[in-house]
């Protein structure tokens, strides 16, 4: 059993050889057990990261190591839900749960995905093109979460859900993964809605990776600072600041104590991460390295 | 982990190869293409059953009623009666459905077997299931492949045995049928059956090359229509052909074999076009033509024209299958 979930190494991916690529020399590690926050513009390479790691595309470049092994070995221990939730529309909900005893015969816990199901008020009998996206949604999780996952990928998994829906589903997820120690990885371009459920956070942008770390470590870092126009910075890094006036706004990574005539607050995740997708030139910042940051 | 262990333990003791489990979902799945084969199969079965039984019966009591079977047959012997009719359209729809295959297996392997399941992404949630992108495209080219073999090889079965029956073969002299007759020819041998292959692999291939449903299943019938026609095209030298050489008074061959090419000769042995004069008085002389010739498969080329085809379809499928694999691999990179 290894403590590292997802490990790449110079990740790349490239579609057609004039397009730029998908993703470019990607480096993370995400340790097992966590709830990792995979968050970026669109474009920015979060599907295919994904992808990639549920071993269904090669990388063009560099590796990527699942569950300490390839994503193939690793197929029958991870999980994925593609974002517009592929499923056989002429099967029924039972049929499709029963396509993933068959296909899983391993490791398939019926009763796990039978109890989502019918949390979700959903009849076993129901023809999957009658569901509502938030209904396949649910199905889609069932079937991923029958499979007892020990990685479990989801792009954009709340996507198509009413508020009280994604507030169901993600507690059920949580409870989920809490109880069997699963590693989660859920991306989405909505920042508020990975708030409060995730421990880490892999923020890419142009398919590269600009912050990586455990969250709290990752806010810790950033310090929200005013003050007057014109007074330096060094050697502290700034990400991003904005004079209104007189008045300076920056978000930076102190290397010290401020200096006077500085007033400093914590962001929020939000505020972090709108300022790294502002200041694409902003030095990337990568916390999951064994012991050490860069 | 040993809370996850005890969860999983009863789906151990039930079955634990995921191939199985793999056949299993593809039968659910493709449910629907699979009564409709197992219809096609009952219908041309059927058609072919009672055509060997009652239609033969029937056609054969016209045939002798009429005195057709004596020496020296009247001129009714050549319009068929309505039982004979009826014994012509059975066999008709059989050799029909059965020509019809290789389109309907290309179309719907490129649409709705591989195309499909690439568009709208049910492969990729298949291929992160426990079974790996080449075992779920074995699969999908084993399971059909046995349906299709075993039903067409049954078909041909049944239309041999119509075929050699002696008031079978009698009837099919009256309908005008021979032995190498396009569809006669496929339904009898192997063809049929390797002809359903390479279209089932072709689909294959044309789905995964192009992964949308509907110009897979365009490009799958266009490509199975083109070989079955190059094949109908190549099937005469397939084999060499025997050339027999007749004087100018006895005319070509009879009609038992598959001509190949007639023409005429000169007396130095060069071949050339029967002249349009042909049968004029003078006109042989005038030309310089001195026999008639005839390059013809006789019946006994049979088996050999038969397997030199099946090769080649059997080639033709193996290559399609082939590239489909080498192409998921390139794609996702997966062995298994």
């Amino acid at each position: 059993m290894t403590d590292t979930a997802i490990e790449a190494a110079g990740l790349g991916r490239r579609f057609g050889r004039r397009r730029a690529p998908a993703l470019d020399g990607c480096t993370f590690r995400l340790p097992a057990g966590r709830v990792c926050a995979l968050t970026g513009p669109n474009g920015a390479g979060k599907s295919t990261l994904l992808a990639l790691a549920a071993g269904l595309l090669r990388p063009t470049e560099g590796g990527i190591t699942v569950l300490g092994t390839t994503p193939a070995a690793a197929r029958e221990r991870l999980a994925y839900v593609a974002q517009h939730k592929p499923l056989h529309p002429q099967l029924t909900i039972a049929g499709t749960l029963r396509l993933g005893r068959d296909l899983n015969p391993r490791r398939w816990d019926a009763r796990v995905a039978e109890r989502i199901v019918a949390e979700g008020g959903l009849d076993p009998d129901t023809k999957i093109r009658a569901l509502s996206g938030g209904q396949r949604t649910r199905v889609a999780l069932a079937l991923a979460l029958g499979k007892r996952p020990e990685l479990l990928l989801l792009d954009e998994p709340m996507a198509d859900l009413d508020p009280l829906a994604r507030h169901q589903l993600t507690a059920t997820l949580m409870a989920d993964a809490a109880d069997h120690g699963t590693t989660v990885v859920m991306s989405s371009h909505v920042v508020a809605e990975l708030e409060g459920s995730c421990d880490h956070l892999l923020l890419l942008g142009s398919g590269r990776v600009r912050l990586a770390g455990p969250l709290d470590d990752l806010l810790a870092a950033h310090t929200l600072v005013t003050g007057r126009a014109g007074k330096a910075l060094d050697p502290h890094t700034v990400v991003e600041s904005r004079a209104t006036g007189r008045q300076l706004t920056a978000l930076v990574r102190p290397a010290g104590p401020l200096g006077d005539g500085f007033q400093s607050d914590r962001p929020s995740l939000e505020e972090v991460v709108l300022a790294h997708l502002r200041s694409p030139d902003a030095p990337p910042l990568l916390l999951d390295r064994r012991g050490a940051a860069v | 982990m040993t809370a996850l262990d005890t969860v999983t333990a009863p789906a151990v003791t039930r079955h634990t190869s995921p191939s199985r489990g793999l056949v299993l979902a593809m039968l659910r799945l493709h449910r629907t293409a699979l009564l409709f084969w197992l219809g096609l199969v009952v219908v041309a079965a059927g058609a072919l059953l009672w055509a060997m039984g009652p239609g033969a019966d029937a056609a054969w009591a016209e045939y002798t009623d009429l005195g057709c079977d004596q020496a020296a047959p009247n001129l009714g012997c050549d319009s068929p009666g309505p039982a004979n009719s009826r014994y012509q359209t059975a066999v008709t729809v059989a050799i029909g459905l059965v020509r019809l295959l290789p389109l309907l297996t290309g179309a719907w392997a490129g649409g709705a077997l591989i195309g499909r399941e690439l568009e709208n992404g049910t492969a990729q949630l298949a291929w992160t299931q426990s079974v790996g992108p080449a075992r779920w495209l074995a699969a999908k080219l084993a399971v059909p492949a046995l349906l299709l073999v075993t039903g067409t090889l049954t078909l041909t079965l049944l239309h041999r045995m119509l075929w050699s029956a002696d008031r079978g073969a009698a009837i099919n002299v009256m309908g005008w049928r021979a032995w190498h007759d396009t569809g006669v020819f496929e339904v009898n041998g192997t063809i049929a059956a390797a002809e359903a292959l390479a279209a089932l692999a072709l689909g294959v291939l044309a789905g995964m090359l192009l992964r949308r449903t509907l110009p897979a299943l365009g490009v799958a019938v266009l490509t199975v229509m083109s070989l079955v026609y190059v094949l109908d095209a190549l099937r005469p030298y397939l084999w060499p052909v025997k050339t027999v050489v007749t004087s100018l008074d006895d005319g070509t061959p009879g009609i038992d074999s598959m001509i190949v090419e007639t023409g005429a000769m000169t007396a130095s042995g060069a071949r050339v076009p029967i002249p349009s004069c042909s049968g004029e008085p003078g006109c042989d002389a005038r030309t310089g033509i001195t026999h008639y010739y005839a390059d013809y498969h006789p019946a006994s080329h049979f088996w050999p024209l038969q397997l030199m085809e099946t090769g080649l379809l059997l080639a033709v499928a193996a290559l399609a299958a082939a590239t489909a694999f080498v192409l998921l691999r390139r794609r996702t990179g997966a062995a298994v």
